[in-house]
């Protein structure tokens, strides 16, 4: 029986090709739109380092002054000053890693006068970056602290750096040039595919930092500080000046500007927390920490659930893919009413003959079922076509700063994906083809002979 | 025309009637969601730019070598780059057209509650009229002798005079003459006076999406730092920039230490500005497109299954005297009744659609004009999908009705 079935339902999708061809363009359109932008959206809101996000803490203490606003987000607090970042980093609790970092750039060269030289964005971070936040190295490693603590010149650069200032070749022991500061390269990462660069709180995607510098080079080279400084009244007027000049101050100064960050296994959460009270509380009788005491320890999932909350133009270009694939699905529902009803005759012929409800039901069934099959392979390849088409979007947008590289990730089907679409679109389609099939299950038997 | 035949048969066939309107309600609320996106991310797209920028290259360079003077490079900079053929003329400026984003705040008065107007200052020489093209509209125009020049550290005075744009005068001054007027640029700083008002150009992205496109002002001075070297702005001959562009890079090469963050046309900077939001709206547009001409087909499925169905009554009516104009006239109508229905819901979907995105975006989205013209469009587009089935429908010979039972 079903493959009698399965021969009448591709008898009947041939019989009249074109209305077939437009359902399941409707079908394909409305899925392959709203793949594409379901994809965009998973992708984007992956959270980096997925294995242990729920472990990294970004670590925030308000150590404004007594006038300062009340916070009504934690993404809303300052960062960490300098002397609290030494001072916390000083901590030893057991399994708890810490790290900070902030941003500088410069201008990479080397000796070799043939290469121009590249302006770029850096990290200024400690030791801990390379262990926490695991970045693929290509060659060699990160720093250790003996290093970090001997102020040593030392950088990782980036395998882009690596390509353009060396041809691709391992350039560990070599030295490269940050202005007029040498330096002796150490490591060189592999492409490293950060769903967002989470670690300088700029969440922004595609866009890798391309030298890792110690903080305590950078800090004795006064290597500029891209930054925004929170002060206190006091130094807020030369706040400005503090990306380039006037070091000593800011280090003594209460302004906050390090992004300080700790790997905190479950357990000793509570305790870290109660630490950071506790080392508030012993700072407070020096006279600083003048506000209530307040501290926040947001792990990245939350992070990312924040951020991802604030992405307008995807929130809108998804409520209407769901919408556009509504109207697509209603297009299918009488598209394939016209198809079954045009076969009333027929089927009355066949229900006067003995032919079971069931039986012109299962028919019909399968007719759909095929449709809506060949609808969602033909939908996922739109979606992977609409998924290249705003990948070269946002490069063109970007005026070709960004590199495919770096945002291929975001626009790439997934097997979820697939599978999901392949679900929703058979799904769908079942839905939609529910009343026409009531219809024409219904047609009366022999109702339509007594014509011609 | 009488319409009550049209209604008896929708009630006899509510669920296609249905069908229908939900359909078009639902593309009319799609459609026109997208469409006002579209439009509202479109605003202030592509204004015209007020200078010559497909002549104009501007070169950003910046020294990483700390012992090189930057002063010095700069006079030779100019007189190299005056010596390059088909260079008309360059002028130093501490901001580049359509990338102009260090936004401030200008007032009328030094009191506390003085109202702040935007704007973007433009430090530059008296040769910026030239390259780009600025006509002076009333009072004067600086020369070599008002301009200030030196580095941040030995000259710490600013020019005591200014020249602002004619929109900026219109926002400041209204109607009222703006030359020797008084202005501060910050608060507490010291007072401004208005020597002269120049032509509009676009400033930058920040300034055009708040719809201030033009506020702009232009100090006689050019300063510099260590870690700040100015851009330039260069006017080239027209249509040799792109050729030139190579050339002029190799003169500020010439310096040892240097590099050079941006060497681009005007064109392309311009270009960019208006990227992100211009590929946005163009992607919201082509999926309407798209959603327009799915209806359209479902459309036509729909009117080509009615008359099937009704091929009866059709030649019944034909054979009783109906012209053909007669049953195209009532496949058109009961469509256009429909459509009509659905628009009108599809307005209400519009509504609450843009109400949510408008509040999500915290962008005002809605627009009248724009929402008429998508019902317009629909409108146009179900007659045209309806016009071949009924056509087809008008063809039906009266004798078929003969041939029943």
């Amino acid at each position: 029986m079903f493959s009698y079935n399965l021969h009448l339902a591709i008898k009947s999708l041939k019989d009249k090709p074109s209305l077939t061809f437009l359902t399941v363009l409707a079908i394909a359109l409305g899925l392959g739109l709203y793949t594409t932008v379901a994809t965009m959206s998973y992708q984007g809101s992956q959270v980096p380092l997925a294995h242990k996000s729920k472990n990294i803490f970004l670590v925030q203490m308000d150590s404004r002054e007594i006038t300062a606003d009340p916070v009504e987000h934690q993404a809303r607090l300052v960062d960490t000053t300098y002397k609290d970042t030494i001072n916390l980093m000083a901590m030893n609790l057991s399994g708890v890693k810490q790290t900070f970092n902030w941003s500088t750039y410069g201008i990479l060269n080397v000796e070799d006068e043939n290469i121009t030289p590249l302006r770029t964005t850096a990290a200024v971070t400690s030791s801990n970056f390379f262990t926490m936040f695991e970045p693929p190295f290509l060659y060699g490693n990160g720093w250790d602290k003996k290093v970090e603590d001997s102020g040593e010149a030392v950088i990782v650069i980036s395998k882009l750096m690596n390509d353009k200032l060396f041809g691709g070749e391992n350039s560990v022991g070599k030295t490269v040039r940050i202005n007029t500061h040498v330096l002796k390269v150490i490591g060189v990462l592999d492409t490293w595919n950060l769903t967002r660069k989470f670690y300088d709180r700029s969440y922004r995607s595609a866009s890798p930092d391309n030298f890792f510098i110690p903080y305590t080079f950078a800090m004795e080279n006064n290597l500029p500080r891209r930054a925004g400084f929170d002060c206190w009244a006091a130094n807020a007027d030369i706040a400005r000046s503090f990306r380039n000049e006037n070091l000593d101050r800011l280090m003594n100064s209460e302004c906050a500007w390090v992004t300080f960050w700790a790997e905190i296994p479950d357990e000793q959460i509570e305790n870290y927390n109660q630490q950071l009270v506790n080392y508030i509380d012993s700072q407070k009788s020096l006279g600083r920490f003048p506000r209530e005491t307040l501290t926040f320890l947001t792990n990245l999932n939350d992070q990312l659930l924040f951020i991802n909350g604030r992405n307008q133009f995807i929130k809108v270009f998804s409520m209407l893919a769901t919408l556009f694939f509504a109207v697509c699905i209603l297009n299918a529902v009488s598209i394939l009413l016209a198809k079954f009803m045009r076969r009333t005759k027929e089927v009355s012929l066949r229900r006067a003959l003995g032919a079971k409800k069931k039986t012109i039901i299962a028919q019909h069934v399968i007719e759909v079922m095929i449709i809506g099959i060949i609808g969602g392979v033909v939908g996922i390849v739109i979606s992977y076509f609409g998924l290249q088409g705003m990948m070269n979007i946002q490069i063109y947008a970007s005026d070709y700063t960004t590199r495919l590289e770096d945002i291929e990730p975001l626009f790439q089907l997934n097997l979820v994906m697939i599978g999901k679409a392949f679900a929703t679109g058979t799904v769908c389609t079942l839905i939609a083809s529910i009343y026409p099939i009531w219809r024409i299950c219904n047609v009366p038997p022999a109702s339509q002979l007594k014509a011609q | 025309m009488d319409i009550k035949p049209i209604f008896l048969s929708m009630k006899k066939n509510k669920f296609m009637a249905i069908l229908m309107i939900v359909q078009i309600a639902f593309t009319m609320g799609v459609l026109s969601s997208s469409v006002l996106v579209a439009t509202a991310t479109l605003s202030e797209w592509n204004k015209a730019s007020g200078i010559p920028h497909e002549d104009i290259i501007r070169i950003s360079p910046e020294f990483f070598d700390e012992t090189q003077d930057v002063g010095q490079a700069l006079v030779k900079d100019l007189d190299r780059v005056r010596s390059v053929p088909n260079v008309v003329s360059i002028a130093p400026s501490n901001a580049v057209p359509f990338t102009a984003e260090n936004m401030i705040n200008v007032y009328l008065t030094n009191a506390e509650d003085a109202q702040e107007y935007k704007t973007v200052v433009v430090e530059t020489d008296e040769n910026i009229f030239d390259v780009l093209q600025l006509s002076l509209i009333e009072g004067r125009q600086f020369t070599a002798s008002d301009v200030i020049k030196g580095s941040t550290e030995t000259t710490p005075q600013n020019a005591p005079e200014v020249m602002i744009s004619q929109e900026m005068a219109r926002i400041l001054f209204d109607d009222q003459s703006a030359i020797g007027q008084t202005i501060w640029l910050a608060k507490n700083a010291d007072p401004v006076k208005v020597m002269g008002i120049y032509s509009n150009f676009m400033t930058g992205e920040r300034l055009n999406g708040r719809g201030k496109s033009y506020q702009s002002i232009i100090r006689p001075q050019v300063k510099w730092s260590q870690n700040q070297e100015p851009h330039y702005l260069i006017r080239v001959e027209q249509g040799t920039g792109t050729a030139l562009l190579e050339d002029i890079l190799d003169v500020f090469y010439q310096e040892q230490g240097r590099y050079i963050n941006s060497s681009e046309l005007l064109k392309r900077t311009q270009k960019r500005m208006y990227d992100g939001r211009g590929s946005r709206a163009l992607t919201m547009l082509v999926i309407s497109v798209v959603l327009l001409v799915i209806t359209g087909f479902g459309m036509t499925g729909l009117t080509a299954f009615q008359v099937t169905q009704k091929r009866k009554q059709i030649g019944t009516r034909r054979a009783l005297g109906a012209k053909k104009s007669d049953i195209m006239r009532y496949f058109l109508t009961e469509n256009s009744i429909l459509t009509l229905i659905g628009l009108l819901i599809g307005v209400l979907v519009t509504f609450a659609i843009t109400f949510e995105a408008s509040e999500q975006a915290g962008q005002n989205f809605l627009n009248v004009g724009v929402i008429l013209a998508t019902a317009l469009v629909m409108w146009l587009i179900n007659i045209l999908a309806v016009w071949f089935p009924a056509k087809r429908a008008a063809n039906i010979e009266p004798a078929i009705v003969t041939r029943s039972a």
